[in-house]
């Protein structure tokens, strides 16, 4: 082993005594920063993750979009049905219609979707809070819960729906009279977004209701498990019509998933200063033993040491304490995601109390999902962020005159 | 060229220091030829040059003037850097403050003499073994410095001089902050040690009976060495 290893190993972890207080103080200085990294991003992932599944369990993981309304013939059905990576596929129209219950208006987005088709994309079935999709025909509705619960509405209710068409017949002097249906059931998905103003229907009623005749909006698809969105996309847009273009689920939603991601960014740039924090504290920690160790500095190099090796003890210095760190901050990190859940029930009912936490936050346990590609970023980042901690004290110890450092008192 | 028989021979060393807008003459001319296995000690008021002068020797620092050779080699020739690279197998240093690296225990401050200029292996570490039992540390090896006695410690900073079997020692008050018995032995210590492995002994002292003990005694007076003591 070559001295300044050995030596900077010595030093930080002696023989025969009790750590010194500079080891630990380091090393937990840059795992408390490394564990904070870790859970935070795992939990903002675990966020993203939650949503992915939400969106492609309400819309598939691939959309198909027409530019306008589309025939939906049987050229199109097979199209689709012929790239490989396509396990179903099911048409859906949707708009905006104004719901009338008693005399309480609101103004949802509305998805008619093909009955006999949508369960095999679309696991409608697993987010129904009441009612069934069984249930749904022509003349129903299922509506979100939260929609439900302001209007006040329950699974049998009757309510009058309205639709822009209305307004186009009135122009022509006729009149269309509101369209009474009856409520089949509720979901609920768990997102306030998805949840808040939703009301699903049959494709026949939603064609109906915006006169679309035999058209469609476009398809929601289910790929076969493993299948690759971008490939399975790239594949359908080949055999597609101009008229329509397919996305996956994550450009379906570009600007939802922007602002996630810049959330996630931030957050992660704000905390790698934990880091940088604790290197300068390994810095000035350092710079006080270059100080402190001035006349064995010295000593080394009447032995023969050269100040280049003297540098590198204090940058393996440097380097070991970002090795320990990490190391433990990964340890701390995934032992606190670990036990999340019970850590934010234990500082929930200390401060508000369980039902408030919930009902504010909209979720009673933490998600986290841990990315492989943030690991690596955490642990490159803090053992280099330690590593040039050290660059400076050795610096400072290389530049040190043997004469001069053997001379200091 | 220089006799083979010659391990340290310097001449004309000059050093001055820059004091105020006055320059302080600290070595005027040092001419001093160490022969292999010779004991030599210098003597001299305090702030005389002699710390300055065994730096100079060790190569440590440059004199402003004269020529420095180890053994056959111009070491005034020789950059600092080269003269480190030479210096941790040519000599070994022993100083007043010990300097032993507080980590370390006995045994490995004494390795470290090796490990400074190359690898470590079981003849090294047989080596300590007997350099610490010839100083009378052989049980105390795994002791730190924190342990030691001042005497032990000295004992320790001898042995580790000695690790790569060098030609000379160069000791700067080894003594200085030691009681007087203890210091006498450290003195006896080093002659014998030295006498043993054949390495010559320049040994710095204020004290006249440890000067007494070398072979050869100098006297370091207004930057030259007297002509008598
Ligand atoms: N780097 C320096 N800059 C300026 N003056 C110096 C420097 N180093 C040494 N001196 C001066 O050189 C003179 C000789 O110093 P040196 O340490 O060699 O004396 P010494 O004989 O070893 O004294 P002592 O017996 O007290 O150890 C002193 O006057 C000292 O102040
Ligand atoms: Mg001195």
């Amino acid at each position: 082993m070559p001295w300044p290893l050995y030596l900077a190993l010595k030093q930080l972890f002696p023989s025969g005594r009790r750590l010194p207080f500079f080891t630990i103080i380091s090393i937990m200085g840059v795992g408390l920063g490394v564990a904070l990294m870790l859970v935070s991003t795992s939990v903002m992932g675990g966020f993203g993750h939650q949503i992915k599944t939400m969106i492609i369990d309400t819309q598939g993981e691939v959309q198909i979009r027409g530019r306008s309304p589309m025939e939906a013939t049987a050229a199109v059905e097979s199209a689709i049905a012929g790239v490989p990576a396509v396990a179903a596929s099911s048409p859906y129209a949707q708009g905006v219609v104004m719901l009338e219950y008693g005399h309480r208006p609101a103004f949802p987005v509305i998805q008619g979707f093909d009955l006999a088709r949508i369960r095999q994309v679309i696991p409608l079935n697993r987010y129904m809070t009441a009612g069934s999709l069984d249930d749904l025909d022509d003349d129903s509705v299922i509506l979100s819960s939260l929609l439900a619960g302001s209007l006040g509405v329950n699974v049998g209710d009757k309510l009058d729906l309205y639709t822009p068409l209305m307004l186009e017949r009135m122009k022509r002097n006729e009149v269309l009279l509101p369209r009474e249906v009856r409520v089949a059931g509720i979901f609920r998905i768990g997102h306030q977004q998805l949840d808040s103003s939703t009301v699903l229907c049959s494709l026949r009623l939603m064609q109906d209701l915006y006169g679309l005749r035999q058209m469609v909006h476009g398809y929601n698809v289910r790929l076969k498990p493993g299948a690759d969105p971008d490939a399975a996309v790239a594949a359908l847009n080949r055999v597609l019509p101009p008229v329509a273009r397919a996305l996956t689920w994550f450009e379906a939603n570009a600007d939802f998933q922007a602002v996630l991601s810049f959330e996630r960014n931030m957050i992660f740039f704000l905390l790698t200063f934990i880091v940088v924090v604790a290197a300068f504290s390994i810095t000035s920690s350092l710079l006080v033993t270059v100080v402190r160790k001035t006349r064995e500095i010295g000593l080394l190099g009447a032995m023969g040491g050269r100040a280049r090796s003297v540098a590198a003890c204090f940058c393996f210095q440097g380097l070991f304490i970002g090795v320990g760190g990490t190391v433990a901050g990964l340890g701390l990190g995934f032992l606190l995601l670990h036990y999340r859940n019970a850590a934010v029930h234990f500082i929930a009912s200390f401060t508000m109390g369980q039902d408030v936490f919930e009902k504010f936050y909209q979720f009673s346990n933490l998600p986290a999902y841990t990315e492989t590609k943030d690991v690596v970023i955490i642990v490159v980042f803090s053992v280099i962020a330690s590593t040039l901690a050290g660059l400076i004290p050795a610096w400072r110890a290389a530049k040190l005159k043997p004469v001069e450092a053997l001379r200091s008192e | 060229m220089s006799n083979p028989a010659t391990v340290l021979r310097a001449s004309g060393l000059r050093k001055n220091y820059p004091s105020g807008d006055r320059v302080l003459e600290v070595l005027s001319g040092v001419d001093l030829t160490v022969a292999a296995g010779e004991s030599v000690s210098i003597r001299g008021e305090s702030g005389s040059g002699k710390s300055t002068l065994l730096n100079i020797l060790a190569g440590l620092d440059r004199p402003d003037a004269g020529e420095l050779f180890w053994a056959d080699e111009a070491a005034h020739q020789l950059s600092l850097g080269d003269l480190t690279a030479r210096r941790g197998r040519f000599l070994g240093m022993v100083f007043q403050s010990y300097y032993l690296i507080p980590e370390l225990d006995a045994f490995a401050n004494v390795l470290m003499g090796a490990r400074v200029i190359g690898g470590v292996g079981a003849a090294e570490r047989a080596r300590t073994a007997a350099l610490l039992k010839r100083v009378g540390l052989a049980e105390r090896g795994h002791h730190l410095p924190s342990q030691l006695s001042g005497g032990e410690r000295q004992r320790v900073a001898v042995a580790r001089a000695l690790m790569n079997r060098p030609h000379v020692i160069l000791a700067d008050e080894p003594t200085g902050n030691l009681d007087e018995r203890t210091g006498d032995s450290i003195v006896e210590l080093l002659l014998g040690v030295c006498a043993e492995e054949k390495a010559a002994l320049v040994l710095v002292t204020h004290n006249p009976a440890h000067a007494k003990k070398t072979a050869r005694q100098l006297l370091l007076r207004d930057g030259r060495f007297a002509a008598t003591l």
